[in-house]
């Protein structure tokens, strides 16, 4: 329960703190909407076309302007020496990564929320099954956050910290975005769901390994 | 001692290759549907085993590191990513070029070489961490807890991408089709294994000497600049 | 031996082998430079140790 609680009031800060100024949020989004328009020039093609690589494309602008709410995360705290403030206080390292991965989900989400109508709309593509989406939204865009926020905790003393961050993760989690954009393909272009719910298994496993492993190892990453 | 341990090791893997590629050339019947090519397995195959190997036993040497926090096992567990790492560069090279011959083209997303591909990726952003950290302790640390990131992400990678070339076909590079190779055929590839094995460690044992050298030259500055 | 794609498969050799012998040549290259670099400091080292007692008689 303390474990939760200090959790919590990790997260509600970082919460808190972007509400009052949606700095990080602000950009995501616009980020995802230049990459939206940037899309339609790259990718100019027929409607049946675009519904097929639609999962892709949607995957892709999450996961790019994801990664400036990620490199945030920890960069926020080197401020003022705030990072060994909360390293000395009783909150562990564990505490603290989780807080951080939930608040950063919440954000993320929410760009995520906000750019879905504008994809919907740019590209007349109607999901079939909403909420069976939102689902893999929801499960794609932990992965991303897990490995995200512990790769924000790696990268987060280097000079190059913005560079990096986006070369070390990508490939990390490869086997999330194929998952998560197998599944949007086929919910979006209303094939059967049957043939693809490996891919629901995928993201699972991939979801639960990753917060262990990060929970487990973020203490020595942090602290030593 | 140690010099003398990697001499007999590059000589050996080199007698190996050399008595093998004999073999491979002279004695081996070519396959039926793919001619000469195929006889690039001989050096694809053990090197993507080579380095999947290496990866593996650096995942483990950095486990140690961060249980016993000696910087030697570092050293180690860098010298075996970076060895592999090259191996792996020689899978993929071969593997585009079989794929040339096979396909047509210079590159295929086969499942194998795909996975590979993101091998390549993930480890050279292991060494871009190295070199942005300058020191040691943290340097260990932090390479430590990505290598074993990496390892059991390689795992997940492998069998996505496998589920996924199996929902959307495209070219393979293969060459057993359904059951193994004929029982002649099989046996070079397992001795070139055995030589790529000794090459790599004599290399690892190069290299590990060499980080200890440059944690030495780091000693020494920093106890020269002391006074 | 046919000659079918002899050609490619002695390219895909020669790219191994250039392969394996490039990075001993890089790895050679490295060796030498630590060691100048060894023997530099370690010289630097003797010498703030010489000026160092030369100081305190």
């Amino acid at each position: 329960m303390k474990f939760l609680r200090q959790t919590l009031a990790i997260a509600a800060k970082d919460l808190r703190s972007e509400i009052r100024g949606k700095e990080a949020v602000n950009a995501s989004v616009s980020f995802a909407l230049v990459i939206l328009l940037l899309f339609s020039f790259a990718f100019d093609l027929e409607p049946a076309v675009i519904r097929e690589i639609a999962g892709g494309l949607l995957w892709l602008i999450f996961a790019f302007a994801g990664t400036l709410i990620l490199n945030r995360s920890f960069a926020r705290e080197l401020v003022n020496d705030c990072l060994d403030a909360l390293l000395a206080s009783p909150v562990s390292g564990a505490q603290l990564f989780f807080g951080k991965c939930l608040a950063n989900y919440v954000l993320i989400v929410i760009v995520e929320g906000i750019s879905l109508p504008f994809f919907v709309i740019f590209y007349d593509v109607i999901p079939q099954r909403l909420a069976l989406l939102f689902l893999v939204m929801l499960l794609g865009t932990w992965g991303i956050t897990v490995i995200g926020t512990m790769f924000s905790a790696m990268t987060v003393n280097l000079r190059l910290r913005e560079l990096m961050l986006p070369t070390l993760i990508y490939p990390m989690l490869i086997p999330a975005l194929i998952g998560a954009i197998e599944l949007s393909r086929v919910l979006i272009t209303g094939a059967p769901l049957a043939d693809s719910l490996f891919w629901f298994r995928v993201l699972v496993a991939f979801n639960v390994i990753f917060t262990i492993l990060a929970l487990a190892l973020v203490e020595i990453v942090l602290v030593g | 001692m140690r010099l003398k341990i990697i001499v007999t090791l590059s000589v050996l893997a080199g007698a190996i290759l050399a008595w093998n590629l004999h073999r491979i050339f002279l004695q081996v019947p070519d396959e039926a549907s793919q001619g000469a090519i195929f006889r690039i397995i001989y050096f694809h195959v053990p090197a993507a085993i080579t380095s999947f190997t290496g990866f593996y036993i650096a995942m483990f040497t950095a486990v140690g590191y961060l249980i016993r926090r000696d910087l030697r096992l570092d050293s180690i567990a860098a010298s075996i990513n970076e060895v592999s790492l090259a191996f792996a560069t020689i899978t993929i090279c071969t593997g585009s070029i079989w794929g040339r011959i096979i396909w047509g083209i210079w590159w295929t997303w086969d499942a194998r070489l795909t996975s590979y591909f993101v091998c390549l990726l993930i480890y050279f952003g292991y060494f871009m961490l190295r070199r942005a950290i300058d020191d040691p302790t943290t340097r260990a640390r932090l390479s430590a807890v990505l290598s074993i990131f990496a390892c059991v992400d390689i795992v997940l990678v492998w069998k996505s991408i496998e589920w996924f070339r199996t929902q959307h076909p495209g070219p393979v590079l293969e060459i057993r089709g359904g059951g193994g190779m004929a029982p002649g055929m099989e046996s070079p590839l397992w001795w070139n294994f055995l030589a790529f094995l000794m090459l790599a460690t004599a290399l690892v044992l190069i290299r590990t000497r060499q980080e200890a050298m440059r944690l030495e030259i780091d000693a020494l500055r920093r106890y020269a600049n002391a006074f | 031996m046919s000659p079918q794609n002899f050609n490619f498969m002695f390219y895909g050799f020669t790219v191994a082998w250039l392969i394996i012998i490039g990075y001993v040549i890089s790895i050679a290259l490295r060796e030498k430079k630590l060691r100048q670099e060894l023997d530099r400091v370690k010289r630097m080292v003797e010498e703030n140790e010489q000026a160092n007692t030369r100081r305190r008689p």
